[in-house]
């Protein structure tokens, strides 16, 4: 598709132009970052490694209401969110854009989710290429990059003064019209490839996923899990901060008469996620809940949807209190195979 | 500073004895700027034990944490102790925990760690970006650190947690083996970050929380991570009566946290590991911390201090104020 720049610092009338689109962008409160909508253009930063709580929020919010009704009436009015709104969101790193296609799948499988196909297919996602990747990145070894191209409507290269947008769809090049960016040459083009490739070259962590899917299973009953579960706090940090988990509750609210129905983020990381009325816990400690953790996104989901539910992010790692490090798991237990074949 | 080799012959020491569990001490992590804790059970793995300005967690946190199964019938249930390593500020955790009675003293075996401060791992990573250091030491007022090879010498101050540049116990009050030389006591505490907050009124105060609180997400780490929150069944987890909503918005995020710091009122002990496990920088320890004030203020009680002291809520005095009785 086409190739196009702005100058950095029209950042804000890039945005302002938007009129159409309902826009998300990375916005800074104190240290922390996050993808809110832009209500003033001037917050948009993009001085950043990348968000803290990811972009997933955008299709997956922390609370949604499914519908609301009346207590002890029977008419419920379904509530269909941001219908029809065009959305955008601005800056989302290629991680968190590929974290999409894989969360697709899940809620596209048995039943077709409404209020997440409506903003997935109603958005436009402006990627960033990440020029300097974090210590904990490991996006290569899960087929993205900080590069990476997948899932993206556009994509921007931070070139010092200006930025380099290469528009990669249709709705790419909406965006691209709608804010009025001049077109680039083949040199900025050339000086997006060069920096993609050093990116890549910084890049200081990864992991070989091949055979872990299979073999993870084999590993249930393992003690090794106990020597991460052993410190695991059971909080909520390596999964809601998450791009690809995407467990949620369901739980009824009532104010008065007036009622809702309302799902939130949950995680298979507290106790009573597993909890049966009946007081039984199938996942009594935290050396089964890190299991699930690890198995459900490198062996369950691939079982099921061919492809692993994590892109390297670090997340997990970076926010960790206590260092449960998932590289450091994944390649413990290929060492914990190694021990049991010998024994066998 | 502990000596490596004494503190890794002294767990094993105790992990040899048929009467003790597994211990709880820290390790090298496997980047940045924190160690991590790790829970060991035999003594073949004590050579991973470390202590360093980089032994930030608090291990009296993970006794209560452990999750037991039931017990299968005609079965005893293993009553052997748990062995813990603990800096000055972490000591003050089990203190609170025996004045409680959540546990007896003969259930813990406790290594004390005389110690000079640990780092933030948020200044380090603002001072000397996102790398995983080589040797830190503390000398005197500076801590040098090893970064891509060349040491860097910076104040103390700069680096080291808030709370250490305010702590008053750097020797451990309870301890059944000091692992060190104790070290002498450099700083004292006048709340003077209380009295900078109070400055606002309470509109700017309210802002101020409510710009913070709307940040949380709800994963409970401050919760998990707390060593003085270790009830079976939370109150804002619980479900039949739904006492706090699940979902998360700044009414029922605000409820949450003021749960929390009241549950914590003459209980903190203050070792800032609900601040530090924060992933979107909450400041949590500013509720605790005002807390803590008043409570000193008001009944001259510090908890952590004295196992043999009653809990605040537990005891009662008719000089007590009661200003805040309308």
């Amino acid at each position: 598709m086409g190739d196009y720049k702005f100058a950095k610092e029209k950042l804000a009338e890039v945005l302002s132009s938007l009129k159409d689109y309902k826009v998300f962008a990375p916005v800074a409160v104190g240290d922390v970052f996050r993808f809110l909508q832009v209500d003033d253009p001037a917050k948009v930063t993009l001085e950043f490694a990348n968000s803290n709580v990811p972009p997933k929020e955008l299709m997956f919010p922390e609370t949604e209401t499914l519908f609301k009704y009346r207590l002890g009436q029977t008419d419920i009015e379904p509530e269909v969110p941001d219908a029809g709104d065009k959305r955008l969101v601005f800056g989302i790193r290629p991680c968190d854009a590929l974290a999409y296609t894989i969360v697709d799948n899940l809620y596209n499988w048995d039943f077709p989710d409404p209020y997440y196909q409506n903003r997935r297919e109603n958005t436009t996602l402006v990627g960033f290429a990440c020029a300097d990747p974090c210590s904990n990145c490991f996006c290569p070894s899960l087929g993205g990059g900080p590069a990476s191209e997948k899932g993206l409507d556009a994509i921007m290269f931070d070139m010092g003064d200006t930025m380099y947008v290469k528009t990669l769809t249709d709705k790419g090049e909406a965006f691209a019209k709608a804010a009025g960016l001049e077109s680039a040459g083949d040199a900025e083009k050339k000086a997006a490839e060069k920096q993609a490739e050093e990116a890549l070259g910084k890049i200081g962590r990864s992991i070989d996923t091949k055979g872990i899917p299979e073999h993870l299973p084999s590993l249930y009953d393992h003690p090794f899990w106990e020597q991460f579960s052993d410190r695991c706090l059971s909080c909520g940090i390596c999964t809601f901060l998450c791009p690809t988990c995407h467990c949620f509750d369901i739980q009824d609210e009532a104010e008065g008469f007036d009622a809702r129905r309302a799902r939130m983020w949950d995680t298979c990381m507290f106790s009573e996620y597993t909890l049966h009325t009946s007081g039984h816990n199938p996942r009594p400690t935290r050396k089964e809940r890190t299991r699930n953790r690890i198995s459900h996104k490198y062996s369950y989901f691939p079982e099921k949807f061919d492809v692993i539910a994590c892109v390297g992010c670090g997340r997990c790692i970076n926010y960790c209190p206590v260092n449960i490090d998932i590289l450091d798991i994944l390649e413990k237990s290929k060492q914990a195979e190694a021990k049991e074949a010998k024994t066998a | 500073m502990v000596d490596t080799k004494r503190l890794q012959e002294k767990a094993k020491e105790v992990l040899i004895r048929d009467d003790v569990r597994r211990l709880i001490g820290w390790k090298r992590g496997t980047y940045g700027f924190e160690a991590a804790p790790t829970v060991i059970t035999d003594a073949s793995q004590v050579d991973q034990l470390i202590f360093d300005a980089t032994c930030v967690q608090n291990p009296a946190s993970f006794i209560s944490l452990e999750e037991k199964k039931p017990v299968p019938r005609g079965a005893e249930p293993d009553t052997r102790k748990i062995a813990v390593m603990v800096k000055g500020c972490d000591s003050r955790a089990i203190v609170q925990q025996l004045v409680e009675k959540a546990y007896g003293r003969d259930d813990v075996i406790v290594l004390g760690i005389p110690c000079r401060g640990v780092i933030d791992r948020r200044k380090a990573m603002k001072m000397f970006g996102d790398v995983t250091p080589g040797n830190v030491s503390l000398n005197g007022d500076k801590v040098a650190v090893e970064v891509g090879g060349e040491k860097k010498e910076v104040e103390r101050g700069e680096l080291l947690m808030d709370k250490c540049m305010r702590c008053r116990y750097p020797n451990p009050l309870v301890s059944d083996d000091l692992l060190g030389e104790e070290v002498e006591k450099w700083a004292d505490d006048e709340f003077a970050d209380v009295d900078e907050f109070e400055k606002m009124v309470p509109e700017e105060k309210w802002k101020y929380w409510e710009e913070q609180f709307s940040k949380c997400i709800r994963c409970y780490s401050c919760r998990n991570v707390c060593p003085m929150c270790y009830c079976v069944e939370c109150v804002v987890t619980k479900m039949k009566p739904q006492w706090t909503r699940r979902s998360t918005d700044i009414s029922e995020n605000t409820a949450y946290h003021i749960q929390r710091a009241w549950h914590l009122a003459g209980r903190c002990i203050e070792c800032n590991e609900c601040q530090r496990v924060c992933p979107v920088d909450i400041p949590i320890m500013t509720l605790n911390r005002k807390l803590t004030r008043d409570v000193k203020d008001m009944f001259e009680y510090e908890p952590g201090v004295d196992a043999e002291a009653e809990p605040l809520l537990a005891c009662y005095n008719p000089q007590d104020p009661e200003e805040y009785i309308m």
